[in-house]
């Protein structure tokens, strides 16, 4: 119970206004310092954005060697391209959609090879990536991190149209919805109706477990 | 849609009130919080791997305006038609800035190409923020390295007083 407060109480500190939380207003600044020389700002741009860019390259279900070259393909590009974005404010933007356009072409081409037994496209969570050890430490956190464990489960079973949005989604902190549709090449509008129809069906699946 | 109805059928024993529309705060207002377990979820489950994110951060010594930035104009993978039967086709890359451009040919065997219009240029092969194997193109512009760059590269050409680095991609 405790645990749901807390999230609770996490959720209530920041904007539901998506698009206009603390994080995304400095991504211009942060980028112009970068411009300038400012290696603190390009820190910050990676930890603010590095989850987006997981996020959409996990989206999209590339084996873990793929993912991982994508990720750093999109980085190089940024970085490249720094002293040449046009529109600061919307390098979330840029990043999501240079990683969904990397990810698809990745795809295109290991259909072009006909590669059809990827053993690594079977299984996305690895038995290193439990919970940290310390959630463990009490009955309840035991059971916060089961709860954690059958969350992902059934988000994972989701169709693939809700799978991959709300793994976008869900990246820290949460992206703008510009954002997501740079991410999924899907129009602004139609993202709330289906995050919504999204994460409905998947408190369902959760309840018809038993778990919520 | 389709791909979705799945489930609608797995929710059906639960009550199938999900897809009801509930514009109440109340449902907001779960849905975030829901929402937000996710995001935690994700942060334990599936966070960017540490060697990734070191990787992003020491990309920041790949930003060099100083350097002019070829773009990737054409991409056999992309833009021509797929060969059947021929795994080992050499993949053609063609990158443009202004009134130069560099084809390149990246095969099993290594990788060699020609700058337009023909002139030598020191050429180093990139994978990454560190520094790379360095190539030389002769008089006609043609330069032949091995072995072939896996993963993400780049190649940057020094010609003349002039620095150019072709666009990002993996090979």
């Amino acid at each position: 119970m405790s645990s749901r407060t807390a999230l609770r109480t996490a959720y209530d500190d920041r904007s539901y206004t998506r698009g206009e939380s603390v994080e995304r207003a400095e991504v211009g600044a942060l980028v112009r310092s970068a411009v300038d020389g400012d290696a603190a700002a390009w820190k910050a741009l990676v930890e603010g954005l590095g989850p987006l860019v997981w996020s959409v390259v996990r989206a999209h279900r590339l084996s873990d060697a793929d993912g991982h070259e994508v990720y750093q393909t999109v980085w190089f590009r940024f970085a490249q391209h720094l002293g040449r974005i046009r529109e600061p404010d919307k390098a979330g933007s840029w990043l999501a959609s240079t990683a969904r356009n990397e990810c698809l072409k990745t795809l295109r081409s290991l259909s072009r090879l006909t590669v059809t037994d990827d053993p690594q496209l079977l299984d996305r969570v690895s038995e290193d990536g439990t919970p940290e050890q310390s959630l463990l430490d009490s009955e309840e956190a035991a059971a916060h991190s089961e709860r954690v464990r059958r969350l992902w489960q059934e988000f994972d079973q989701l169709g693939d149209r809700c799978r991959r949005l709300l793994r976008v989604l869900m990246a820290s902190p949460p992206p703008s919805y510009q954002e997501v549709s740079a991410a999924l090449g899907v129009a602004v509008g139609s993202i709330g109706p289906l995050r919504q129809r999204c994460l409905r069906r998947l408190r369902a699946r959760l309840d018809a477990r038993g778990t919520s | 849609m389709t791909d979705d109805d799945r489930g609608d059928r797995d929710g059906s024993g639960a009550g199938g009130f999900e897809d009801v529309e509930d514009s109440s705060d109340f449902g907001e207002v779960e849905d975030g919080l829901l929402e937000e377990e996710l995001r935690q979820a994700a942060a334990a489950l599936d966070p960017v791997p540490e060697a990734l994110r070191q990787l992003a951060l020491d990309a920041y010594a790949l930003y060099d305006l100083d350097a002019r930035v070829a773009e990737l104009t054409f991409d056999s993978l992309l833009d021509s038609l797929p060969v059947r039967g021929a795994g080992d086709v050499p993949r053609m890359l063609t990158f443009q800035v202004g009134e130069l451009s560099v084809d390149v040919e990246v095969g099993g065997d290594g990788l060699m190409g020609q700058v337009l219009p023909p002139q030598p240029a020191r050429i180093e092969v990139l994978s990454g923020p560190g520094p790379g194997a360095s190539l030389t193109a002769d008089e006609l512009g043609r330069f032949t390295g091995a072995p072939p760059p896996v993963g993400p590269f780049a190649l940057r050409l020094h010609t003349g007083g002039d620095v150019v680095v072709t666009e990002w991609l993996r090979a």
